[in-house]
């Protein structure tokens, strides 16, 4: 017998199914995918047209094209046809003279200019000035080079009208070659991470972030809990909401706060002047208070984590141990060491954990105060791929870039996360549905 | 609590740490109201000139405007996350559904997984379903994003609801969608709220996805503003007025944080933000 | 409505909770299932009432076969150990709710939750939230909610579990008066064989997912069909001796000088394994043969006492007499035994 599955619970998951698939999953995949094309602003992400440009033609040249076919490409032809008629029309070229064209030129083509100047000379109703013909000829200029084809065979074409005897396979390359939108480059971003010296300073920077910003949510994490477990009720509110309000207060504030306190003319900047000590902005100023801040701005943030989960777990304690332990005469010091942090290990394990990843990717913070700087000293590999992809100041955009960036984050992260799952045992909280109609 | 020991070094230790946090949430609040001299932190003057830009648009724009659609941001996407949240996880907490336990290990591993990483993968999402600068797609995105989290917590409150609550309710008659409407649902309503409150603090918050998901788009909310308004090298540059725009911008956030405190307690503990 | 379970068998998982079992609830009938914890009794309950699917067998309701019917279209009515009545409504609300998911109109589920308030006692109640009840009254409302639809069936699953022992008391006559006024077929479920005997028509004992016997309390009591049912039965509990048949109408425990058989057994041949029960009020009233020894242990229990009588051969019978004073602990006693009224069981437990 097996239990039927119920309608309405499919119902009833099948919305949260669909947007977790379109934004959990789909970003996922994307990921994946682009981070082994070359995509950025240049080739535009929806796909391309085919363009060949005078750059791509010399690039063809020296990659050993036949140089008749690069000449031929690079030629303008003139041919008269209803379309460029009406172009030439648009441009005011004269009527009577555009009608004997059209009357006796009909359907001709012109290898160059000169050849076509000549048959519009013949005409009876030519310009009489020089300057006037040429500018009337303008328009019945057909050349390839930059030209947009939306497709490969319509380059094709264009390539086989103005170059006839090329071989099918130069058309082919060179049509390829004239594709605008993104390509498949395999492991080429991850070759060019590789190669990259800031790629390595840039983990460096990250692993000592994390590491850094972690001991000082742990220990300040466990040293609240601890604390405010001993006080008074009201002290250890205060204290509480106190850490807690970096956790609610938007982030964008929180930075404003931070730079106020370590700005120039801030806080610090002002203490510091009448103290004389050295007076800079703290935030940007330096590589030492750089770290120091970024640290800070974190930290404050994410102890309150930390002592949330810590004082859960000691109010968890049963106080006779403690007073059992008072009355054998045990310092704090002690009662801390032997009673305290022993039951304390699977949610300092639990914190460690979970901020180590959150910590890994998060980078808005950092962004929103040194945003890396001073140069890329504090830059982090979250905030280099976000900067990569989507926040970059000379307007190339590198989404390929960015998303192989943010794959090796993506990976590391459901590495760790299922690692979690195991280690914290969350999947065993699932219990059988007792009704099973 | 234990009574043996002094409570003035903790009082003292405690103090030192938390002095940054306590001197820049006093200077949050004093800053708004007072002008301090040139190279002094001291204020000597009591002012509601910081406070003009309230009513007048030409200090930093109008604010009313990213007001309404940050509120508008946060209840849309509060709603979603409640309604999703809600029948998900009441259906993994209680029907029969084929792969349960694989989709309740999945909400966990997407839970504890970084979504920030995912915003290169988001963007790419909204550009090719043409819902890139749109605030119908940052409320989507920013409210899927935060489901794993709704699932989870709203699976645990319905985990704690009797079953023979539901058995009685299926026995007296009513069908599993009656039984959750008027039943479970009633009893989960501590969660709701906890989980709504959570969610709108966060949407109110929210920076990052408006800014990156829809740089160009024709609203702003008032993380993006106060982000525009509030930048030191900008000409407006006055500390006191980018802190008197920040206070109105979290004023609420303080509000529903001093009357939930309690609640929100709870679900900080399961919290995302690390 | 009659209730039939044909072949009925529950498995979870892999183990077999339930295999093949046979039980017919009679129209009217108040059936207690007793059988200690784990034997699954609330498996069984629960499969009759449609939350729990069947593996294997039929269970019918008269003649309709409901084992593929959900819950919502069996019309069963079920009283829960923790009465579940929902706390976000009145109790008025609690007991209109099945009527108001029927789609009843309003009036006449007024006048539906009055009548039923009234057979169960609750009319003041009506406007209380389940929070301020006390545990009787709580389950006065879950009984109230569970046949205010007028069910075909009744399943109750431990009702009396979480009452003080006065409220027990009470409750127990108050469950069986309502179950007499309306007329309706009732499941008790129970691990307390008081409360199995003293408010059901019948009883099916079951052990480890086996209905042992089923019968009224009295003839259960009198003549259980093995070793388990006169175990399970009974406060205090029968005397098991274990021994053999002499060959000539007694029985020998460890060598020892014998007590008699019932004279039913007079032909049973010698060296017949054989377990003796004696129960504590058949030694020491009345009966033929008298039985001496030491009294080893004395319990007052105010009506009754209870007393351990040490035989010669080092057997212990236990009696209990309406209370005396006359003898005390290390008295030498001879006090008849009613040697009619002993069970016997053979070697597989059986009753011979
Ligand atoms: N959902 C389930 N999954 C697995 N095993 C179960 C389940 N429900 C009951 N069982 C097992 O079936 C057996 C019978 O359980 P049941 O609840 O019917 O016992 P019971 O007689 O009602 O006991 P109690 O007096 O303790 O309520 C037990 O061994 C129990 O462990
Ligand atoms: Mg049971």
């Amino acid at each position: 017998m097996r239990t039927r599955t119920s309608l309405l619970g499919l119902g009833f998951v099948s919305p949260a199914l669909a947007l977790l698939f379109a934004f959990f999953l789909m970003p996922v995949v994307l990921t994946t995918v682009f981070a082994f094309t070359n995509m950025s602003t240049a080739t535009g992400i929806t796909g391309g047209s085919h363009v060949i440009t005078g750059n791509l033609l010399r690039d063809l040249g020296n990659a050993g094209i036949d140089n008749d076919v690069i000449t031929a490409l690079g030629e303008a032809s003139f041919s008269v046809t209803s379309e460029t008629l009406a172009a030439a029309a648009d441009a005011g070229v004269e009527p009577r003279f555009l009608g004997e064209i059209e009357a006796r030129l009909m359907g001709q083509n012109f290898e160059d200019a000169r050849s076509f100047e000549s048959a519009l000379k013949s005409l009876p109703s030519r310009p009489t000035r020089i300057r006037e013909l040429k500018l009337a000829t303008e328009p019945f200029e057909r050349s390839i080079l930059n030209t947009r084809y939306a497709s490969r065979a319509d380059m094709e074409a264009a390539i086989t009208s103005m170059a006839p005897d090329a071989p099918a396979e130069t058309i082919s390359t060179i049509a390829e070659a004239s594709y605008t939108g993104w390509r498949w480059i395999d492991g080429g971003n991850f070759q060019t991470l590789l190669d990259r010296p800031e790629t390595i300073r840039i983990v460096l920077n990250t692993v000592f972030y994390v590491a850094a910003t972690l001991a000082f949510n742990v220990f300040v994490g466990l040293f609240l809990a601890i604390t405010t477990f001993y006080l008074p009720k009201t002290g250890a509110g205060f204290f509480s909401v106190l850490w807690l309000l970096p956790r609610i207060t938007p982030v964008v504030l929180y930075a404003v706060m931070w730079k106020w306190f370590t700005w120039d003319n801030g806080f610090l900047y002002v203490i510091a002047e009448q103290l004389g000590l050295p007076a800079f902005n703290y935030m940007k100023g330096s590589v030492p208070t750089a770290w120091a801040t970024i640290i800070l701005v974190n930290g404050f943030v994410g102890a309150s984590f930390g002592m949330i989960l810590f004082s859960g777990a000691l109010r968890a304690i049963p106080i006779q141990q403690l007073w059992a332990s008072e009355v054998d005469g045990a310092s704090r010091w002690q009662q801390i060491r032997q009673i305290i942090l022993p039951q304390l290990r699977w949610p300092i394990l639990f914190v460690t954990s979970y901020q180590t990843l959150s910590l890994l990717s998060s980078y808005e913070q950092i962004w929103l105060t040194t945003n890396g700087g001073p140069g890329s000293t504090t830059t982090v590999w979250a905030l280099e791929a976000f900067n990569t992809a989507l926040n970059n100041y000379t307007g190339n955009l590198e989404y390929g870039m960015g998303a192989a960036m943010a794959l090796i984050l993506v990976a590391v992260g459901l590495v760790l996360s299922i690692l979690y799952l195991r280690m914290f045992r969350f999947d065993e909280l699932v219990n059988k549905p007792r009704i099973e109609f | 609590m234990t009574r043996n020991f002094s409570a003035w070094p903790i009082y003292a230790l405690l103090g030192i740490l938390s002095a940054p946090l306590a001197v820049m949430y006093l200077f949050l609040v004093i800053d708004t109201f007072t002008n301090a001299p040139p190279g002094s932190l001291i204020p000597n003057e009591f002012t509601f000139h910081h406070w003009r830009f309230l009513w007048d648009a030409s200090v930093t724009g109008d604010v009313w405007g990213p007001t309404a659609t940050t509120f508008l941001f946060a209840t849309t996407m509060v709603v979603i996350v409640l309604a999703v949240s809600s029948t998900a996880g009441y259906a993994i907490s209680r029907l029969n559904l084929p792969f349960r336990r694989f989709f309740l290990s999945g909400i966990m591993v997407m839970h504890a997984f970084p979504s920030v990483t995912l915003i290169i993968g988001v963007f790419l999402v909204l550009q090719f379903a043409g819902l890139y600068n749109t605030l119908i797609g940052v409320i989507l995105v920013k409210a899927s994003l935060m489901l794993p989290f709704g699932v989870w917590i709203m699976k645990g409150f319905y985990d704690q609801v009797p079953w023979e609550i539901e058995m009685a309710g299926v026995q007296d008659g009513a069908s599993r969608f009656t039984v959750w409407r008027r039943l479970i649902l009633p009893q989960v309503t501590p969660g709701l709220l906890s989980l709504g409150i959570f969610a709108f603090i966060d949407g109110w918050s929210e920076f990052m996805l408006p800014r990156i998901l829809a740089p160009s788009a024709n609203f702003q909310v008032l993380s993006t503003y106060l982000n525009v308004v509030s930048d030191p090298n900008s000409t407006t540059y006055n500390f006191n007025l980018f802190k008197s725009v920040g206070l109105f911008y979290t004023l609420p956030i303080l509000v529903l944080f001093a009357v939930f405190q309690n609640r929100l307690m709870n679900i900080f503990g399961g919290g995302t933000k690390g | 409505m009659q209730v039939t379970l044909k072949d009925f068998t529950k498995t979870f998982d892999d183990m077999t909770v339930i295999d093949k079992m046979n039980l017919t609830v009679e129209d009217g009938e108040m059936l207690a299932l007793l059988g200690p914890s784990g034997c699954g009794k609330s498996t069984t309950l629960f499969a009759i009432c449609g939350i729990h699917r069947i593996n294997g067998g039929q269970i019918l309701f008269g003649t309709r076969d409901v084992s593929n019917v959900p819950s919502q279209k069996r019309n069963v009515g079920v009283v829960f150990q923790n009465y579940a009545l929902y706390p976000h409504l009145t109790v008025s609300e609690n007991i209109a709710f099945p009527l108001s998911v029927r789609g009843d109109d309003k009036a006449k589920i007024e006048r539906e939750v009055r009548a039923i308030a009234e057979l169960t006692h609750i009319e003041e109640l009506l406007a209380r939230r389940p929070a301020q009840l006390s545990g009787g009254q709580q389950q006065r409302v879950a009984l109230a909610r569970a046949l205010v639809r007028k069910p075909d069936v009744l399943l109750l699953d431990e009702p009396l579990a979480n009452l003080d022992a006065k409220l027990r008391l009470e409750m127990r006559s108050e469950i069986r008066r309502i179950q007499l006024e309306t007329g309706i077929t009732a499941i008790l479920v129970t691990h307390d064989q008081v409360e199995a005997m003293s408010m059901c028509d019948r009883i099916a004992i079951m052990n480890k997912g086996e209905i042992l016997q089923i019968a009224t309390p009295t003839d259960m009591y009198r003549a259980p069909v093995n070793k388990f049912v006169a175990g399970f039965l009974g406060n205090p509990p029968i005397v098991m001796l274990e021994g053999k048949a002499s060959g000539d109408g007694r029985f020998i425990v460890n060598g020892g000088a014998g007590l008699p058989l019932p004279s039913r057994l007079a032909n049973i041949p010698g060296d017949t394994p054989l377990s003796l029960g004696v129960r504590p009020e058949h030694f020491g009233a009345a009966g033929a043969s008298q039985v001496s020894g030491t009294i080893t242990f004395v319990e007052p229990q105010g009506r009754e006492t209870l007393f351990d009588v040490t035989l010669a051969d080092g057997v212990v019978l236990r009696s209990i007499q309406p209370a005396r004073e006359d003898v005390a602990l290390g008295h030498k006693v001879a006090w008849p035994l009613d040697a009619e009224k002993l069970l016997a069981f053979d070697a597989t437990g059986q009753a011979v």
